[in-house]
């Protein structure tokens, strides 16, 4: 049975300074279960200005067992898979320790974003790159974060004014848009499927 | 009953006078658990003193009272004119009286009175057979004041025997020399004032009023009486674990450094479990959360070492809490 008591303490602890460290857990639903948490991305890094969610689902038996993480945003990282977002961080396996909470399994994951770790890489393909070619690597971080950890933080106008400018509709534009959450990706997709 | 009220207060006050002050002094460190015989005979003495007549004590005590209502006054910074705004409804009944009063002095004496007369409630409660215990409940109230005097007169040799209490009132007398300070202003003061005790009738009968009064003592007021202990050590405990004093000395010693919920499972930490120190690191937790731990992989939260094997740790708090247990009743 899971200790709903202590998830909620954390969950109001983590929220109360939330503007001094920029990491939120929020419930994804009405049950403390399955949360969502958002850590920005580090400052002097690839990932600076981007915004990545993480999945957090808790198990029974937490806090004696570490809560299960990854990243729903696609991220660059060579600890961090590419295609599922599985984090390879100790603290969230054997090196987890009840005294840890779910603020700082998040700010350890945030400060693994600024020191990654090539040489136990989750993701061979990016532990590859960054360790034969770090200037292409720094450069796909990049990308990644400005494409899939910043969408949520345009304006819907703007996405609406870039998809306008491609020749579609605006009517359609905003309908998409809306089905598809603001992602504005998915709605280009869809749009382009017709 | 405003006459009872009245002796009652004035009692702590007679305690305070230059003769018991004299006692006071020649009892040195090593004598302290004479004092503590000394003060339950004075308690004794007092209460015949009452029980013989009140206007004796009165006249007895009038001198202290001028010092006392001087103090109070320059204590409030309002000098003379609201002495005289006191003693101009001199004529009122008695109640109105105490009523004035009350409201001129609550503002600033209020909130630590409240405090320091409840921890003397619970001192009543826990050590009746302690002779400094029973005196601070006479600056408490009234009914506890009779109910302990009556106890000790049914043997104070049997309350000397609770070896706890002595060594309680000892602690408390230790702290106490640090406002022996105060003393030598109180008798500073008192020559400058005798031209005072020509007032007249009025005036005396509001100093009763003063003394009326039966608020407990603030630890740092200049006219505070000897005889009472020091409740500042009993005030900078947390109330609930006020009830076990007898568990003091740890129990002050860990205070600010304990955690008041188990940091795994956030329910609040009782006493045995604030007194379980189960990894050398320090880390602190619940007994349910170190057993669930141990059932698992048995590293403590803190530092992540094993925890040592011995069930050391489990049968000294076991230890302590059938210790509380005593102390309890």
């Amino acid at each position: 049975m899971l200790d709903f008591g202590r998830v909620q303490k954390e969950l109001q602890e983590c929220n109360r300074d939330i503007n001094l460290s920029g990491i939120s857990v929020n419930p994804k639903s009405d049950n403390l279960i399955n949360l969502i948490g958002t850590i920005p991305g580090p400052i002097g890094t690839p990932y600076e200005g981007g915004t990545f969610k993480i999945d957090i689902d808790l198990p029974d038996a937490y806090p004696f067992e570490p809560p299960k993480m990854k990243f729903a945003t696609k991220v660059w990282h060579p600890n961090i898979s590419s295609q599922s977002g599985a984090i390879c961080l100790d603290i969230l396996k054997d090196q987890w320790s009840p005294a840890l909470t779910l603020k700082t399994a998040l700010l350890s994951i945030q400060a693994l974003l600024s020191t990654p770790e090539p040489d136990d890489p989750q993701d061979a393909v990016v532990a590859k790159q960054y360790l034969t070619n770090y200037q292409l690597f720094a450069s796909t971080a990049r990308y990644w974060t400005e494409t899939y950890a910043k969408t949520s933080t345009l304006g819907v106008e703007e996405k609406v004014q870039r998809l306008l400018e491609m020749g579609f509709p605006e009517d359609l534009v905003r309908s998409t848009l809306e089905a598809v959450g603001g992602d504005e990706n998915l709605a280009l997709e869809r749009l382009c499927s017709g | 009953m405003v006459y009872d009220s009245i002796a009652n207060a004035l009692i702590p006050t007679a305690a305070s006078n230059p003769k018991e002050f004299g006692k006071k002094k020649r009892v040195n460190r090593t004598a302290k658990l004479k004092q503590s015989k000394l003060d339950v005979r004075r308690e004794q003495w007092l209460s015949q003193v009452k029980n013989k007549g009140f206007k004796e004590e009165n006249k007895g005590t009038n001198r202290q009272k001028m010092v006392d209502l001087d103090m109070h006054a320059r204590n409030e910074g309002e000098n003379r004119p609201m002495v005289k705004l006191v003693i101009t409804s001199g004529g009122e009944e008695n109640d109105g009286l105490m009523n004035h009063y009350s409201d001129w002095e609550s503002p600033s004496n209020s909130p630590t009175s409240h405090t320091s007369s409840l921890a003397s409630n619970r001192s009543v409660t826990n050590f009746t057979g302690s002779s400094s215990r029973s005196s601070s409940s006479s600056s408490g109230g009234c009914g506890c004041y009779s109910g302990s005097m009556t106890e000790e007169d049914d043997g104070d040799d049997g309350c000397l025997d609770d070896w706890e209490a002595i060594a309680d009132a000892l602690a408390a007398d230790e702290t106490k020399n640090d406002h022996n300070n105060h003393e030598p202003q109180v008798h500073d003061h008192a020559p400058q004032l005798e031209p005072v005790e020509t007032m007249k009738d009025d005036q005396v009968n509001c100093n009763a009023q003063v003394n009326v009064n039966r608020r407990a003592w603030r630890p740092d007021d200049a006219f505070r009486p000897q005889g009472l202990p020091n409740l500042l050590k009993q005030n900078s405990f947390p109330m609930n674990s006020e009830r076990n004093y007898g568990c003091a000395p740890w129990g002050f010693k860990n205070v600010g450094f304990t955690p008041t919920t188990c940091p795994i499972c956030c329910e609040d930490l009782d006493l045995t479990d604030s007194s379980f120190l189960p990894c050398p690191c320090g880390y602190r937790l619940c007994l349910f959360c170190y057993k669930r731990i141990l059932e698992d992989n048995g590293r403590c939260p803190g530092c992540r070492k094993q925890y040592e094997q011995s069930e050391q740790g489990i049968a000294s708090s076991k230890m302590v809490r059938s210790y509380s247990m005593i102390t309890r009743h």
